[in-house]
């Protein structure tokens, strides 16, 4: 893979990205079972190196279109961290005023215009935002992020359809960990679905563990999108590591992971160090630098208030 | 299909400029464009040489009157992806019928998206369908369905009766900041009425008297409203006539203060009746002023199954201004038995 161009500290800022959602993801794994979070969590444990890759190619203004499994794409897309923690502790100053929860997160300014739990709809909504620049002349891109599991719903055909028809600066995001719950892809999804998007748009690879390969792929498609005003598809290959939803790690017999190997963080973190980009003492400056921010938004949040019942006219 | 034959069903006989509903609805959308470019429609066969029955036709801005695949379901997350990011999109569907292709949509998104993220978004998203009704039309081209979608919490349904309520009510549903579902009858099109000429709005949640009387409170939405005032004229009935023009929200003051008077209540809902508007407004009597009723309210909807194509069958399933006002005479004691109308 050709290692992407980039300034000694951009290589860093991924690090620290990769490492603040996955920071996330450990205190959730710390603190779940005492519900003091009620909500249900899909965790990207294993799968950070997608939205980071990607949303180092995106602009304040771009738009990111998720799903259910947020935190990564709303972290790496420029949310604050104490706005997504007070919203996991059901807090009023979280994103969404603790109306949303884990599920649907909300932060305009930095192009999240809402996240949706049925799947496949959000896809819909990026070509939506892409339809809005493209009537108002703008510059901007929307990414669409989705699942192998939302390629088996019509809403993806139909909005692949519509943005190759109405030629709409949209990036199909697949970040694909061949898993719709518990069912393989091979038991819910017959066609490639890359093979199938190549009909429709110029379509890019990357390993989705890997987030130079991510990156770079991304950074090419985002150029063709931005070239071309129309549409172009990523296709991300990766792990989950744990279960569709909750704290439980993943124990399917056919998903093999390895920690070491499959970690987004720990490759690039041998990437780093072997190509002299960063010492040992750097990354540790920046461990503690990302904990201590969570240790700042986790207290935030308990410090924030619930919201008044009083507010339902029951 | 024999649009054309279809006559004006009754008019309201006042004075101003006259112009049909169809139109009125054309002129809406077309000062809506000028005034704001953010304003576009986008639907299956918007962009079309009918123009959604005229509606979209001659229009000022063309250009932004986008037609779609059949893709009802994504393209309502389309338009709401539009809404959301600065856009005022009117989603366009020939057919209420079409609706629940997009019911994923309208109910998980749409509807949700406001309350969803703490109240915080605005959703600037008109959503336009045509009820049809008649000559074979059948169950799949026939439905209103505005019980069903005034049942989605975040949703505002919209159901205008007259040409100067068409473009009203389209213009204030346009100028929301919320979802607005508006339902338009296709059996008004050719309605005509005095319509300003200027923008104006109608607010929601406001009814309208169509006829003022004493001895029954008559509430009736869209095409109804119009057959009902037909009844009402034809057969000089001393009735209160309520066309809500809101489904939701819904003027619940106007009614109540109306039954208060008159002692009698009727619904004539051109829907389907389980869970319907007609049980809610009859469920809003019963709640709120319950003692007032000198006898018992009734209701007049479709049966409950799905529409026939038989014209003979029909005639039957569908209720029309003869049945109304023989309803009408019953509750009010002019005739003697109220089942044999029922």
């Amino acid at each position: 893979m050709e290692t992407p161009r980039m300034k000694p500290a951009e290589f860093l800022d991924l690090y620290e990205q990769l490492l603040r959602i996955r920071t996330l993801s450990e205190h959730i794994l710390e603190v779940y079972q005492d519900d003091v979070m009620e909500t249900p969590v899909h965790l990207t444990l294993g799968q950070e190196a997608v939205a980071v890759g990607v949303c180092a190619n995106l602009d304040k203004d771009d738009v990111l279109s998720l799903g259910h499994r947020t935190h990564a794409g709303a972290l790496a897309k420029g949310m604050p961290l104490k706005a997504l923690v007070a919203e996991l502790y059901g807090r009023t100053t979280g994103c969404s005023g603790s109306y949303g929860g884990s599920m649907h997160v909300y932060d305009p300014e930095h192009g999240l215009h809402g996240s949706s739990a049925i799947v496949g709809g959000n896809i819909a909504l990026g070509v939506g935002a892409g339809l809005s620049f493209s009537l108002q002349s703008k510059d901007n891109i929307a990414v669409s992020m989705f699942g192998d599991g939302a390629c088996d719903a019509g809403v993806f055909w139909e909005s692949m359809n519509y943005a190759a028809l109405a030629k709409l600066p949209v990036l199909f995001l697949l970040e694909d960990n061949t898993l719709s719950n518990v069912m393989p892809k091979s038991k819910h999804l017959f066609p490639d679905p890359a093979a199938i998007a190549s009909h429709f748009m110029p379509t890019f690879f990357a390993d989705g563990t890997d987030v130079l390969s991510v990156y770079q792929a991304a950074n090419e498609a985002c150029g063709e999108i931005r070239r071309t005003g129309g549409p172009a598809f990523l296709h991300c290959p990766t792990k989950r590591w744990m279960k569709h939803q909750g704290v439980e790690e993943e124990d399917l017999p056919f998903i093999h992971i390895d920690r070491s190997k499959d970690c987004p963080i720990q490759k690039l973190e041998r990437y780093l160090l072997g190509s002299h980009l960063a010492t040992p003492g750097k990354l540790k400056e920046i461990r503690a630098r990302v904990d201590q921010a969570l240790a700042d938004a986790v207290r935030f949040a308990k410090e924030s208030p619930y919201p008044n019942p009083e507010v339902l006219e029951v | 299909m024999p649009w054309s034959r279809f006559e004006k069903q009754w008019s309201i006989v006042e004075d101003g400029r006259i112009l049909s509903y169809k139109d009125a609805v054309r002129e809406a959308i077309d000062q809506a464009m000028c005034l704001d470019p953010k304003v576009f429609a986008i639907g299956l066969d918007a962009d079309d040489c009918y123009g959604v029955y005229g509606t979209m036709l001659d229009l000022s801005h063309p250009e932004r009157v986008l037609g779609t695949p059949i893709s009802e379901n994504a393209m309502t997350g389309v338009a709401l992806g539009a809404a959301l990011t600065g856009m005022r999109p009117i989603h366009i569907h020939m057919r209420a019928d079409f609706l629940p292709v997009a019911m994923d949509q309208i109910t998980n998104y749409v509807s949700k998206w406001k309350a969803m993220f703490g109240g915080k978004p605005k959703v600037p998203l008109v959503i336009r369908a045509v009820v049809g009704r008649g000559w074979g039309c059948g169950a799949q081209h026939s439905q209103s369905l505005h019980g069903m979608f005034a049942h989605l919490p975040g949703l505002k349904v919209v159901t205008p009766a007259t040409p100067r309520d068409a473009k009203g009510l389209l213009l204030q549903a346009i100028s929301e900041d919320e979802p607005v579902l508006v339902l338009e009858h296709r059996w008004l099109y050719k309605n005509e009425g005095a319509v300003p000429e200027e923008m104006y709005t109608i607010p929601f949640g406001k009814g309208n008297y169509l006829r003022r009387g004493g001895a029954l409170t008559l509430v009736a939405p869209s095409l109804a409203a119009i057959h009902a005032l037909k009844a009402c004229e034809e057969h000089d009935l001393d009735v209160d006539l309520i066309d809500p023009r809101t489904i939701k929200p819904l003027d619940r003051e106007m009614i109540l203060e109306s039954v208060q008077r008159t002692g009698r209540l009727l619904v004539v809902d051109y829907d389907s009746p389980a869970c319907g508007f007609a049980s809610d407004v009859l469920a809003l009597v019963a709640e709120e002023a319950p003692d007032v009723l000198k006898r018992r309210a009734g209701r007049m909807t479709f049966p409950d199954v799905p529409m026939p194509s038989s014209g003979v069958l029909e005639r039957r399933f569908y209720p029309d201004p003869e049945r109304i006002a023989a309803r009408v005479k019953a509750m009010i004691g002019i005739t003697q038995s109220e089942e044999a109308f029922v």
